[in-house]
């Protein structure tokens, strides 16, 4: 029956790229081809509160569970979805957001003075072909977007206030999901330089200009967007980090940061706590627009991150503080924990097929595993057959095979597949 | 003095400590022994600082050993100890099938204005991989070393076919870094969780149906399926069937 799968998945794989050759008027290889029409405004959703107020557009299929965090910290929960717009829930006002932007207001001038700074922002795109069509005549030039340019205008901000930079430029091209498989590299790569966190500077897709254009600080800008991906166990803690810098930001150049979005991805957070998607702007803004806004946010990085020394009395402590509370880790610990224990429960329970095998098993869990690493093991008598072993102990009737010692170097000699 | 607070250290010790965990518990499962495990788990860590880079072609193109040679190897091994020609080849063919499923879903499907994903993305590449692979070498040979096969050859394959894309399309620039992110890389995390996948699903099948089928096996299999003493007795439904063996707790990770 598996090869018979396969093959079908094979002869269907065969006959799609076989049916590219004719013009079908829709066929399944309109899945797969490339979409001309992605940027039409059907393809774009529109996140509605349940009173039908706009709150954000999204260039990406919504789903359900996705999070907004608005500038004015209203957390929203999309809880349906029609056609192209979807309904997101009010759950109230993120009190860790309001938290950070009223100390944050409270904190008169940043501090000018860099504290000592070993290590780097590290800073790469891993849709290295993003570009902006009013300026850049495309929104994707292969191998050389637009992007760069933003890019390095994070890069020169950053630098110019004190902070030290790795910006790596290897372009992942093309622009699909994979590039997330191919930009991890270069992520890991920067990564060896320790840096305090790492910045993955995109762009979005969404049609009209005006959702990102605003006008603050007295320049015309191109706000961003944070994104933060739910496919990634410690994602609590990247949110954390993620609505520091979005308070922050916000304090120094309102409303610099538009909002942040938790979508379906994991965009290599996994990596690091202070892991983050920027979007800047969006292809139909000016790629001006775009460096502007992003260098009015490359402000407040150094203060979020502690490189300008330890916070001021009353003001929250930066993330490298290690004193600092940190509730998204804890929260994603516990995540992970819940989590594996959930699994391996229910993985014990169904290999054991009853509560007290499974009981049984995690008894002998312990000292058995821990024995295998920690004390000499016995030496295993080569010749002996299965059948002499087993004479040595009285067969145990239906006991988990897995109790004995016996019957577990039987199975140790048997599990060869 | 800057560095991570404790949360933040916490979750990432516990985080490596259950990755590492349930990366020696898949090891475990194929042709190695405990130490065997935790052996190719050290060289995956000391590997991940280590890439070696090959010289000859238009873009700079590497190894890393923990993320490429260490997986590579292990995959190898396991083919050269597959026990016949036919379940080498189903590995194989699944490493091949895996290759061309990724590609289509995250190059062709999953791209785009859309962002920051491309469209339809449902699932991170990361997490699309061993979705894959697993899925292809439990079909392929109801075996997790096939599903690690799969995992681990399948997305070299693709790295190859990247570096033709990349001499195809003159790109001005590019870099092909095979295992780049070393332990963390897609392929080792891929093969891991392709192996478990692998496991679980077994296990279910195995469980849903009663215990691991009898029927058409041969006599040598049988009898190692019964437990020892009890050669005339029926196999007991907890065996350790083709997928199944689930002994030593491993369940616990």
């Amino acid at each position: 029956m598996g090869i018979g799968l396969l093959l079908a998945g094979i002869s269907l794989l065969v006959g799609l790229s076989a049916s590219r050759l004719s013009q079908p008027v829709w066929s399944l290889t309109s899945f797969f081809k490339e979409a001309e029409n992605d940027h039409q405004v059907g393809n774009i959703y529109t996140v509605k509160d349940e009173q039908g107020r706009v709150i954000s557009q999204v260039s990406r299929r919504v789903t359900v569970g996705d999070e907004i965090f608005t500038a004015e910290g209203r957390h929203y929960r999309v809880v349906r979805i029609q056609g192209n717009t979807a309904y997101a829930r009010f759950t109230g006002m993120d009190r860790d957001l309001l938290a950070y932007s009223e100390f944050y207001s409270r904190l008169e001038v940043p501090v000018a003075k860099m504290a000592r700074n070993p290590r780097p922002v590290a800073i790469y795109h891993t849709h290295s072909d993003e570009s902006y069509v009013p300026t850049d005549g495309s929104e994707s030039i292969p191998f050389k977007g637009g992007i760069y340019q933003v890019g390095q205008s994070l890069v020169n901000r950053l630098k110019s206030g004190g902070v030290r930079v790795d910006y790596d430029k290897t372009p992942h091209d093309p622009h699909d999901d994979n590039a997330y498989y191919r930009s991890r590299r270069t992520a890991v790569r920067l990564m060896q330089n320790n840096p305090i966190a790492l910045l993955d500077v995109h762009r979005d897709g969404v049609p009209d200009p005006t959702y990102y254009r605003r006008t603050i600080s007295q320049q015309d800008v191109a706000q961003a967007r944070l994104v933060v991906g739910r496919e990634n166990p410690r994602m609590q803690s990247n949110l954390d980090f993620a609505k520091r810098l979005m308070a922050y930001a916000n304090s120094v150049h309102k409303p610099i940061v538009k909002e942040i979005f938790t979508a379906q991805g994991n965009y290599n957070q996994d990596l690091m706590p202070t892991a983050l998607l920027i979007e800047a702007g969006t292809h139909t803004n000016s790629r001006d627009e775009a460096e502007r806004g992003i260098a009015l946010l490359a402000d407040a990085v150094p203060v979020v991150l502690g490189l300008t020394g330890p916070a001021p009395e009353g003001a929250p402590k930066p993330i490298t503080d290690r004193t600092a509370g940190t509730p998204g880790s804890w929260k994603a610990l516990g995540w992970i924990i819940a989590l594996t224990l959930l699994g391996g429960g229910a993985f014990l329970l169904i290999s054991a097929g009853n509560w007290n095998r499974a009981k049984s098993r995690l008894d002998h869990f312990f000292g058995r595993e821990f024995t295998s690493f920690f004390a000499p093991r016995r030496a295993r008598k080569p010749g002996l057959d299965t059948a002499e072993k087993a004479t040595s102990t009285p067969a145990p009737g239906n006991e988990d095979p897995d109790a004995s010692k016996v019957a577990r170097d039987h199975l140790e000699r048997i599990r060869q597949d | 003095m800057t560095g991570f607070p404790v949360g933040i250290t916490a979750l990432i010790v516990v985080s490596l400590l259950i990755f590492f965990g349930l990366a020696h518990r898949a090891l475990d499962r194929m042709r190695l022994t405990d130490r065997g495990a935790l052996a190719v788990i050290v060289a995956l860590i000391i590997g991940s600082f280590i890439s070696i880079p090959i010289p000859g072609g238009r873009y700079p193109v590497s190894i890393n050993v923990g993320g490429g040679l260490v997986p590579l190897g292990l995959a190898i091994y396991l083919l050269a100890r597959a026990g016949t020609a036919a379940e080498r080849l189903r590995a194989l063919f699944g490493a091949g099938v895996t290759a061309l499923v990724v590609y289509a879903v995250g190059s062709l499907v999953m791209r785009g204005l859309p962002e920051p994903g491309g469209r339809y993305e449902i699932l991170d590449a990361l997490w699309l991989y061993p979705l894959v692979a697993g899925v292809m070498g439990y079909l392929a040979g109801r075996s997790r070393r096939a599903a690690f096969v799969s995992a681990t050859l399948g997305l070299l394959a693709l790295d190859v076919g990247y570096y033709f894309w990349l001499v195809s399309r003159g790109a001005p620039a590019g870099r092909v870094a095979i295992g780049g992110a070393g332990a963390f890389d897609a392929i080792v995390m891929g093969g891991i969780l392709a192996v478990l996948l692998a496991e679980v699903v077994g296990e279910v099948r195995e469980r849903l149906q009663g215990g691991p089928s009898e029927k058409g096996r041969p006599e040598a299999l049988l009898k190692a399926l019964r437990k020892p003493g009890l050669d005339t007795g029926t196999a007991d439904q907890d065996g350790a069937g083709e997928g199944s063996e689930t002994g030593k707790g491993g369940s616990l990770q």
